[in-house]
């Protein structure tokens, strides 16, 4: 859709093959139509100089005389008395076809307006767009560097206690940037197409406990249970993107929720063995309705996001799940917190290990 | 190459980052390893020519060598163990730089304590195996590679065939990680490097009868992408 409009808003005078054909198919029709009306030559004329109109107010310029052009010939060759010939005009007639060139002129000059001003809007969304992602940025990646620079200005003076809360000062400030960089990185890969995820068999239970080793303390105040079946079968993914995937939606869950709320991670298999869903559960406050609908979009930032944050972990989520051709959901009914299910589709195990 | 008890092990650092070589020496001092530095392949050769360390440190994104490259001419000079430093998302690389010869791999940022962690284990893996020992013990479990035998809390554990052998490479193997394709190749053959579907599901059931929890931190440890780590010691890290 965005993509349609920056094409009609980059559109030269000159006009795109497609505008040449609309006025063609146009001014045929009314030729056809024409034919088979029982008005006078005077009435199509006018019917011409209404078609004129209607094209001259979607095309530029060049396209918009040439609909004048077709309109003019096509009237005169066709319906002009005598028919099927070219004839000579009288005053009202010529001035009839100096009307259609005027107000295709007209008219084709307030769609280059119209499209100058959508021009002008989306590049000032765009702009928009890239100051937003600077500032947020350059917050992220500065408000870590503030702590160093204050830290390490300060860890030569203080006393033992003080520097040993420095340092774990330091150690939180090295686990945001270490987040936002890998962040940023998997998004421009996401964006840049170069993204191959490496499908094989993996064990969802290593990928579970890969990605609670990998979030680490940050789940620390958090009770994490994990309930995959014994007969949940091995399932076919990139075992990198899996693990990151539920990565960031159990720090999500650590993040969003009030400390020691549990958070639940089980597997299931869906109806009619089509998809195969991993699901991390909390109790929290849960996804209110209206960010719902943005929550996966880049950017889109969770109302109580105390840990601050670029909003780019569930858009890569999303990312990352479709290149493995799966998706993610979320579900969250009033009042009972948050759900969050990454699926798969279901292959089923046709090879014998002990063959 | 047997590292003393009273000998300070020595390490060839190489990276092209300054000031990672300058505080990676400082915690490798801290620690006890001597070092030694390069910030090239062609001077890194040259110092494993001139005389081997008994550890190597090896960036990958090197200036003037790409990183497979250079562990083939490393391997050509020595047999010493070598830990390479790679980013995320290149599990590629990595299992090409395992298959190359490296020992091990660190993923950047690491901290210091991995560093000397995964180090020391490559050290006591480099000497003689466990001096030809036979019988390990790993918290609850007990293995015979004798006598084939496996116990777990004093109790036999019955495994399949495979299951044993795939728990005798992983303990000969230990604190080391072990690409699928190489566990595929010696346990079912050269043809069933791909059929990691079969590693999976031996491993599931390897890891259910020998009792380890995915919640905890178990010695089967899996490097997504690339393999496992059988780590002899949960609790301290490899």
């Amino acid at each position: 859709m965005v993509m349609r409009d920056v094409k009609m808003a980059y559109a030269s005078d000159r006009g795109a093959y497609s505008d040449y054909a609309r006025v063609f198919g146009v001014i045929g029709l009314v030729t056809l139509l024409g034919w088979f009306l029982p008005l006078s030559y005077l009435a199509l004329g006018y019917l011409y100089l209404l078609a004129v109109i209607a094209l001259s107010t979607g095309v530029t310029r060049w396209p918009a005389l040439a609909g004048a052009v077709l309109s003019s010939l096509a009237w005169n060759f066709f319906y002009v008395p005598p028919r099927l010939s070219f004839s000579g005009l009288h005053f009202d007639e010529s001035l009839l076809l100096v009307t259609y060139f005027v107000v295709a002129l007209i008219g084709s000059q307030l769609t280059a307006l119209r499209y100058a001003a959508d021009r002008a809007r989306l590049l000032a969304e765009s702009e928009r767009m890239h100051q937003t992602l600077l500032d947020s940025v350059a917050h992220e990646l500065k408000t870590p560097i503030s702590v160093f620079r204050t830290a390490v200005e300060q860890l030569g003076t203080g006393d033992p206690e003080r520097r040993v809360r420095l340092l774990s000062e330091l150690g939180i400030a090295v686990q945001r940037l270490d987040t936002m960089v890998g962040n940023l990185l998997n998004q421009t890969r996401l964006e840049s197409g170069v993204l191959r995820p490496r499908l094989d068999w993996c064990d969802a239970r290593d990928l579970v406990s890969a990605a609670k080793k990998s979030v680490g303390r940050r789940l620390e105040e958090h009770p994490v249970s994990v309930e995959i079946p014994g007969d949940f079968p091995i399932i076919l993914a990139d075992a990198v993107l899996m693990e990151q995937s539920i990565a960031h939606l159990l720090l999500n869950a650590a993040v969003h929720t009030p400390a020691s709320t549990p958070i639940r991670v089980s597997a299931a298999v869906g109806a009619n063995k089509k998809y195969v869903a991993l699901t991390v559960a909390d109790d929290g406050p849960g996804v209110p309705e209206e960010l719902r609908v943005r929550l996966f979009e880049k950017f889109s930032r969770g109302l109580r996001a105390k840990a601050g944050g670029l909003g780019l972990g569930l858009s890569i989520v999303r990312g990352f799940m479709s290149a493995q051709g799966g998706d993610v959901g979320v579900e969250s009914p009033a009042g009972s917190g948050a759900r969050f299910t990454l699926s798969l589709p279901f292959h089923p195990l046709d090879d014998d290990p002990h063959g | 190459m047997t590292p003393m008890a009273d000998h300070r092990p020595s390490i060839l650092l190489v990276d092209d980052e300054a000031q990672l070589r300058r505080l990676l020496c400082f915690s490798l001092d801290e620690a006890g390893f001597e070092v030694r530095e390069a910030e090239s392949g062609r001077i890194a050769l040259g110092e494993i020519a001139l005389k081997v360390p008994d550890l190597v440190i090896l960036d990958l994104g090197l200036p003037d060598i790409p990183g497979t490259e250079m562990l083939r001419a490393l391997r050509q000079l020595s047999s010493v163990p070598v830990l390479i430093l790679s980013v995320l998302g290149d599990e590629a690389t990595k299992i090409a730089s395992l298959e190359a010869g490296a020992d091990d791999y660190l993923t950047k940022p690491f901290g210091g304590g991995e560093l000397v962690a995964r180090l020391r284990a490559l050290l006591r893996r480099s000497q003689p195996l466990g001096s030809g020992a036979t019988k390990f013990k790993f918290g609850p479990i007990e293995v015979d590679l004798d006598r084939s035998r496996v116990l777990r809390d004093g109790r036999p554990v019955r495994l399949t065939p495979l299951e044993f052998k795939l728990l005798r490479m992983m303990v000969l193997h230990r604190d080391r990680v072990l690409t699928h394709q190489h566990i595929l190749g010696e346990l079912w053959g050269p043809k069933a490097t791909t059929k990691t579907n079969y590693l999976r599901i031996y491993m599931m059931n390897l890891r259910r009868k020998l009792g380890e929890e995915i919640d905890s931190a178990g010695h089967f440890q899996t490097e997504s992408g690339v393999g496992y780590r059988f780590v002899s010691d949960p609790m301290v890290g490899v």
